[in-house]
């Protein structure tokens, strides 16, 4: 234990110290040449108190910093009567993430895998202004309360995107991967970029009205954001959510499952706890359609009357970091996947719509279900992709237009971004799109 | 401490080296409905480190001091790897060597504010909204952000300059039935605390269009003609344009910086469009950006036509054209990105009357809600609007989103009205940093067609 929780002890009625080490390499290129080589060492510490039942908290870069749990004290005798207590000892389930080899990797490894995999790009299309980045995080973090959490993760990941600027048009294609292992250049990803490339050059307008919409893995969060907006305890505290009470309902399509997945080892962001030191778990947070539980975080959980679902994570739609106060949001999002591929999917589509990102979703009303982006993606025109849209506007409502799904594809893709998740391609039947 | 930091950006075999180091202090106040859920005062602080050697790039962020000397380092050697890579070597533009402090003074700053009067003035605010008629919900945060920070590199550059500003900000839920709406608010920018305190009134009008806004109906999808009220035409000149005026974008797109020679015709002649980092009151203002350059005005659109970018010393180099002081970072854990100060439009002619009168079937389109900007495709929101049907306003609509492509619509400015008006909270995100810093000044524009998402 820390000695800052053993101060603690008898200075404040309890404490929680969060403690995140993060050692990074970054390696850029851009239009096919080394932009920049980055490497970052950072530490950064919340310590939260209750003192004489008041909430309080203070941010630093080490724990060893003079005068943390005096100035969190202080903030204390402002704060608001906390309501609940921080975590208490736990068993954590076990979730390998440190791979030796993936934390070893130096800015040189990763100069290698984003050379290689330009020059396999180039050796295609020798003609795009391609960007490749190659990153490598290891990341070490504590959580321990003075109600006896004792949690301690080491992790390091890997990941690799490339994307480049579509000609004649300001936007561009970006497909990205990562791994807890060394990546090599990755031949399916390089592939499907090409052909996602390829789609872009020539533009095709859809009809306007109510489509069929395809959504790549890439779109998920346009749902799932959503989605995540509706099953947070603040929201159900506040009863501003549209699925407050609704447990056990059917609130999407019977063919949607959604699975918090939060602790599968060798999987992206995978951990054995929660930034509150609460244990993570795995289960369906959508069963067939139907509503089996919410995301809870210590504070919620004691407001509604429940436990922690282990979803604290210090996390906001536009921030997240050591100083972001915890809030209930998605560990690690998993969809199942259907039974053919997303390429039969479009071929049986006569007039429908691929999105694989959409633009504008936080001005949305997404806290009520709603998204209206613009619409990045492609055209499908007879069962082939016909070109890539442009002015197009999408827009619905996950409560109503997800209630049709029609099918899921049997590929996964990981997104990343707003959320961690891994998601099948799913095509809802009808959403409203308009165009010029 | 700049001793030191001189010593060790002084002591490195690079061809040019700079070290920011910041100390940090913020002040946090966060109200979720009637709960206050976070109160926090704490510093922070850490080290940036930049290298240029022998045509290569490299920079690194550290928490702990005492790694500076290591990591600057370590980063020119990085550099050196990384310019062998390269075909075409980087290099600065020539900058003047600025060695001076530039500390910010105003008659009611806010560091000499105690904390309990500034959590007594959120506390207010949240009330007040909290007491109105038909609201669910609200949250209210005193958000306030004091930096110190010292910059030195290897030209001889030593500056000490301060960053001091604060916003109280939130929004405000509204409910009838399963209608729910949400209206934003931000008050002050600066640090005159005189700008947060006494502003009940201008709550009390945000409580009244969340209320309104229960009755609205919500827009219709489809191809219209819009004016964008001040706060409208700021977040679409940033989100749309401004993102593209910054150099470091344009760099490595060969067929967009083709596209965007100065020179290029982007509107009609009333339009003009400037970048100003010495605008009084506004969020964006500053003396020296984070690379150590002066920041100054630049005109970007003059009489529609491509003036002037934003740049950093590299692409001031790169592409030929003056420096402007727009490198920023928002922390010290960050690099500097190109990034605007406070863009604007300059007042044109029209009347806000004659420009609704000029609209037979269309939107008047209130609040900005946000914003994203890809290349030349750009989508925002509305917190509500007004139908205009015959030349006049008519009833207030919700749930609104525009979107289009950046050049047919600059195009498609056909009247600019006769006063501007100021943003009071920054809130830009680019590479991975959100930015208080970045403010707008604006008249409302009428744009003869484009995009309206409804749900």
């Amino acid at each position: 234990m820390h000695r800052l929780i053993e101060n603690a002890k008898g200075a404040v009625d309890q404490a929680e110290l969060y403690w995140k080490r993060t050692h990074t390499v970054d390696v850029s290129y851009q239009n096919n040449q080394l932009q920049e080589i980055a490497e970052d060492d950072l530490s950064s510490v919340a310590l939260r108190v209750i003192h004489q039942g008041k909430l309080g908290s203070t941010f630093a870069v080490s724990p060893e910093q003079d005068g943390l749990i005096d100035q969190a004290k202080t903030a204390a005798a402002y704060g608001d009567r906390a309501s609940f207590s921080f975590a208490p000892a736990a068993d954590f389930p076990q979730v390998e993430a440190l791979n030796p080899q993936t934390a070893e990797l130096r800015s040189e490894d990763l100069v290698e895998l984003c050379e290689a995999t330009r020059d396999a790009i180039r050796a295609s299309r020798d003609d795009l202004a391609l960007g490749v980045s190659g990153q490598m995080q290891k990341q070490t973090l504590t959580v321990e309360t003075t109600e006896g959490a004792n949690a301690y993760h080491e992790s390091a990941e890997t990941a690799l995107s490339i994307g480049a600027p579509i000609k004649g048009a300001g936007i561009g294609v970006y497909r990205w991967t990562g791994s807890v292992s060394p990546l090599s250049p990755p031949q399916t990803m390089i592939d499907e970029f090409l052909e996602w490339y390829g789609w872009t050059e020539k533009t095709s307008t859809p009809a306007t009205g109510k489509l069929p919409v395809l959504f790549a893995p890439d779109a998920s969060f346009l749902y799932l954001l959503p989605l995540w907006a509706g099953l947070e305890g603040g929201a159900l505290e506040k009863r501003t959510s549209p699925i407050t009470d609704r447990l056990g309902d059917q609130i999407l399509s019977e063919k949607l499952t959604v699975m918090e997945d939060s602790i599968s080892p060798g999987s992206i962001g995978a951990r054995p706890f929660d930034d509150e030191g609460v244990p993570c778990q795995r289960r369906a947070i959508i069963e067939n359609g139907v509503l089996r539980t919410y995301l809870l975080d210590q504070r919620t959980a004691s407001a509604l009357g429940q436990t922690s679902t282990g979803n604290a994570v210090k996390r906001e739609l536009f921030g997240e970091g050591t100083e972001t106060k915890p809030t209930p949001w998605p560990i690690r999002w998993m969809i199942p996947t259907g039974t053919r591929s997303y390429r039969d999917i479009v071929a049986d589509l006569d007039e429908a719509l691929l999105l694989y990102y959409g633009m504008g979703f936080h001005s949305g009303n997404y806290p009520q279900g709603q998204f209206s982006i613009q619409a990045i993606g492609f055209h499908i025109r007879s069962g082939e992709v016909v070109g890539r849209l442009e002015n197009t506007m999408v827009s619905a409502n996950i409560y109503e237009d997800f209630q049709h799904v029609r099918e899921i594809s049997s590929e996964q893709g990981n997104a990343l971004g707003f959320l961690n998740v891994r998601a099948p391609y799913i095509l809802v039947d009808s959403v409203q799109v308009a165009g010029l | 401490m700049k001793e030191k930091l001189a010593g060790i950006v002084g002591g490195l075999s690079a061809d040019y080296v700079d070290l920011r180091y910041e100390e940090n202090r913020k002040t946090r106040i966060s109200y979720k409905g009637d709960q206050l859920v976070e109160v926090a005062t704490y510093e922070t602080s850490g080290g940036h480190v930049r290298a240029y050697n022998k045509g290569g790039k490299a920079v690194a962020s550290f928490s702990d001091p005492a790694r500076a000397s290591g990591m600057a380092g370590a980063v020119a050697a990085s550099a050196a790897i990384a310019g062998g890579r390269r075909d075409k070597p980087l290099r600065l533009a020539d900058a003047p060597v600025i060695t001076d402090s530039f500390p910010i003074r105003c008659e009611h700053d806010l560091r000499s504010v105690s904390f309990k009067e500034k959590l007594d003035l959120a506390t207010h605010y949240n009330q007040m909204i909290l007491a109105a008629a038909e609201i669910a919900t609200a949250e209210t945060d005193y958000d306030e952000f004091v930096s110190h920070r010292i910059f030195v590199n290897s030209e001889g550059a030593t500056i000490e300059y301060e960053i001091v500003l604060a916003n109280i900000l939130g929004f405000i839920v509204s409910k009838r039935g399963s209608v729910m709406q949400r209206v934003r608010f931000a008050f002050g920018g600066d640090a005159d605390f005189s700008r947060i305190s006494g502003r009940d009134d201008d709550l009390k009008k945000r409580i009244a269009y969340a209320q309104q806004l229960l009755d609205a109906q919500p827009a219709k999808a489809g191809l219209f003609p819009v004016i964008l009220d001040p706060s409208e035409s700021g977040v679409f000149i940033h989100e749309a344009f401004g993102h593209l005026s910054e150099a470091d974008g344009l760099q490595n797109n060969p067929a967009f910086r083709e596209k965007l020679q100065l020179g290029a015709r982007l509107g009609r002649p009333i339009l003009n469009v400037y970048d100003d980092p010495s605008l009084p009151e506004h969020p964006g203002t500053y003396v020296v950006d984070d690379e150590g350059v002066l920041g100054v005005r630049t005109e970007l659109i003059t009489q529609g036509v491509l003036s002037g970018r934003l740049h950093s010393r590299e692409t001031a180099a790169e592409f030929g054209e003056p420096l402007s002081g727009n490198m920023r970072a928002v922390g010290e854990i960050y690099t500097p990105v190109v990034r605007m100060s406070n863009i604007g439009i300059d007042a044109g002619e029209d009347e806000f009357d004659d420009m609704v009168a000029s609209i037979e079937d269309g939107y008047y389109l209130v609040g900005a809600k946000g914003g994203q900007t890809s290349g030349d495709q750009f989508t925002f929101g509305a917190q509500w609007g007004y139908k205009i049907e015959g030349g006049r306003l008519g009833p207030m609509v919700r749930d609104i989103n525009m979107s289009g492509e950046l050049f047919s619509t600059l195009q498609a400015i056909s009247m600019v009205g006769n006063q501007t008006e100021g943003s009071e909270r920054g809130g830009c995100g680019k590479a991975g940093q959100s930015n208080r810093l970045s403010g707008k000044d604006t008249p409302p524009i009428k744009i003869d067609k484009v995009t309206i998402g409804g749900v």
